[in-house]
């Protein structure tokens, strides 16, 4: 009992840093139709900032405010110079090139800068676990999805109460029709990535007690995350968030019940498994294109 | 294309074509040039290996062209960046051996590159002289002439000394093995098997991890299940850190003594977690230093930065590097030219008073005996309030 417990509290914080990479996947693709490959590294730049930040003496609130605000930056030139000239061009993916380039070049830079080795980002919520029946956890594992499924929440009224949020949603449903009532696209365009950004960044802060800050900790992160909000459907953030959970959930019980090397074997065999089952997703909306 | 394109192109291919066919190229040549190359990570999450290496080499280099150089020449050092990607240290043994032509080269941090090596070494013909990649393989690998040397530790004798230790520690010899799910760590597994079976016994449970893995409670589960009472870990840092808080989150306390990759900087990420880890090295810059080593260290803060001893980062690499180009140095000198082959032949002839042991000799012509540092030099280290010490400086046991 204590065992299947402990997979599944494990996997719940694993899966909560899944989904908090899916939601920015998600606002990306919802206004842009296009996502930012280079979204691990996002996180990875939050995380190592603000231990930066923090080497030059700054306080933990103000450094990682500053890391979420080069995040922010980074969002909306990537958006920019990345991604606008090539999306707006019919069937174009050019745009798959330059991001996951520009986040070869983040890391090469980050591992040039920041050192290769892993570093810590203190925290008190891996001081010690907690125990729950015999199990062990820290608080800031179960903090990650707690504030996965807060920030979709919050994101899910932001989209509906305000002028901003109501655009965001009208360029998810059709950027033409949408550009022609009189919503600015690339103005809205540019606040997802920015936004997506910003919770990147925040993300990167969250997962680092748990994971530590390192140059390269963005790349198997913005994966699982990708896929995560492929198998949720990237169009719904409830659905990523949820499928994120799931995955980090499924992927603990493999390495516990199974062994761990079956475990990618299994996770993405899932992915395929259910691409083939629902190819929008498991929670996603089927796009109609007019012609 | 213009007519003097063309010409140009037809020109230089016959040039080419010329250049094989009398087989010009530069490693044919007798006389290599002297330099000592290197493939090692100087990029991406080792890049401090590819740093430990290159600080030990430079050190050696220096000295050695501060008294004369060999056979008159000054002797150099090139380092190129792998990134632990096998291809690219194929690509630049290449690199080393027939465009720099170098009379040798230092192997880097990875096995999995290490072994990838192998080939394209005995294609050149060149000296390869390990510092840390420790694959028993990469050495005995069944070639005659085997030009695959190494100045670190062997896995297959890393093995035992590990296991000796784990059962000292264990009343009941039931010992469990976490070994990541690499090249290293695989070719490692059944070094440990073997050792285990030499003292009569065999492992309680035997788990695996993958690079960047975030949690290992189901892997440490089974093997408390299974009765273990100490843990022979082979790794690296980051999931070291993470070994050692899943422990802590399954309430579990057993010995543990690993490899020397987690000798980076687990103690800083796991903090007191770590503490009385047991890590096997080759060499330790910690506590008080021989008078030869605090000058080298003096160097270090003087030419890398370094401000204390605890920042050098895999030490057992920067003293095993500069053991290395010392002993390749002699065999130059021993073979009384740059040629290749009257290097490799040099190799068994010399002796050498060096910063981890005393070779005498540094190799003998048996595939076993192409590692240098015998087991006896082997130490074993704890991790210690985030310093690596030696075990003698720590109240851990």
């Amino acid at each position: 009992m204590s065992a299947a417990l402990q997979y599944f509290l494990a996997g719940l914080g694993i899966g909560g840093i899944y989904a908090l990479v899916a939601i920015g996947f998600h606002i990306m693709w919802s206004s842009a139709k296009a996502v930012n490959f280079a979204h691990g590294d996002t996180l990875m730049l939050g995380a190592v900032l603000t231990i930066v930040f923090l080497d030059h003496g700054f306080a933990m609130p103000v450094a990682i405010l500053l890391s979420i605000g080069v995040a922010i930056v980074f969002g909306v030139v990537l958006e920019r110079v990345a991604i606008r000239p090539f999306a707006d061009q019919a069937a174009s993916i050019g745009w798959m090139l330059t991001t996951i380039a520009i986040g070869i070049m983040l890391e090469s830079y980050a591992t040039i800068e920041f050192g290769a080795f892993a570093r810590p980002l203190p925290s008190p919520g891996v001081d010690k676990p907690i125990i729950i029946f015999g199990a062990g956890v820290f608080i800031q594992e179960l903090l990650i999805p707690f504030v996965a499924v807060v920030i979709v929440v919050l994101l899910g009224v932001f989209q509906r109460r305000t002028q901003l949020g109501r655009a965001m949603r009208a360029v998810a449903f059709n950027r033409v029709a949408a550009g022609i009532v009189g919503v600015n696209v690339l103005h809205v365009a540019m606040f997802s990535f920015a936004l997506a950004s910003a919770l990147g960044g925040l993300a990167g802060i969250l997962v680092a007690p748990v994971i530590q800050a390192s140059a390269t900790m963005g790349l198997l992160l913005g994966i699982k995350g990708f896929a995560v909000a492929i198998i949720g459907g990237i169009t719904s953030a409830p659905g990523v968030v949820i499928a994120g959970l799931l995955y980090g959930i499924i992927e603990k019980f493999v390495d516990g019940y199974i062994s761990t090397a079956a475990r990618e074997a299994v996770g993405f065999s899932l992915v395929i498994i259910v691409l083939m089952l629902f190819p929008q997703g498991l929670f996603g909306r089927r796009e109609l294109i007019k012609v | 294309m213009s007519k003097i394109a063309l010409r140009t192109a037809i020109g230089g291919a016959a040039v080419f074509a010329t250049a094989i066919a009398l087989g010009t190229g530069p490693a044919n040549a007798a006389e290599a040039n002297p330099c000592i190359g290197n493939s090692g990570p100087v990029t991406g999450p080792a890049a401090f290996g590819g740093k430990s290496i290159r600080m030990g080499a430079e050190m050696a280099v220096d000295e050695i062209n501060a008294a004369g150089g060999v056979l008159g020449k000054k002797l150099k050092f090139i380092q190129y960046d792998d990134r632990g990607a096998p291809p690219r240290g194929v690509d630049n043994v290449r690199r080393i051996g027939l465009r720099d032509n170098c009379v040798a080269m230092l192997g880097g941090y990875h096995s999995t590159v290490a072994l990838a090596m192998r080939d394209p070494i005995h294609e050149i013909k060149m000296v390869y002289v390990g510092v840390i990649a420790a694959n028993t393989n990469v050495i005995e690998n069944g070639r005659n002439p085997n030009y695959m040397f190494r100045v670190s530790a062997k896995d297959r004798w890393v093995s035992k000394f590990l296991v000796a230790e784990a059962l000292k520690r264990s009343p009941n010899n039931k010992v469990g093995i976490m070994y990541e799910n690499t090249g290293w760590g695989k070719g490692a597994y059944p070094n440990i098997q073997a050792a285990l079976r030499e003292q009569g016994t065999k492992e309680v449970g035997a788990e695996t991890f993958n690079w960047r893995d975030t949690d290992m409670t189901p892997q440490l589960i089974r093997l408390r299940e299974a009765g273990a009472e100490s843990l022979v870990m082979w790794g690296l840092d980051r999931e070291g850190n993470q070994i050692m808080r899943s422990l802590q989150k399954i309430g579990w306390n057993p010995v543990k003594i690993g490899a020397w990759g987690f000798a980076g900087n687990l103690g800083e990420l796991a903090g007191k977690l770590a503490n009385c880890s047991l890590i096997m090295q080759t060499y330790s810059w910690m506590g008080k230093l021989e008078p030869r080593a605090q000058k080298l260290y003096a160097t270090m803060q003087k030419r890398y930065g370094i401000k204390s001893q605890k920042e050098i980062r895999m030490g057992s690499g920067v003293a095993n590097a500069y053991d290395a180009i010392h002993i390749i140095a002699k065999a130059i000198k021993a073979a009384g030219s740059f040629d290749r082959q009257k290097v490799y032949e040099a190799m068994f002839k010399v002796k050498h008073n060096g910063l981890v042991m005393n070779y005498n000799p540094a190799f003998e012509q048996t595939e076993e005996r192409h590692d240098a540092i015998l087991p006896d030099a082997y130490k074993l280290t704890a991790w210690y309030d985030g310093e690596l010490l030696p075990l003698e400086q720590t109240p851990c046991k």
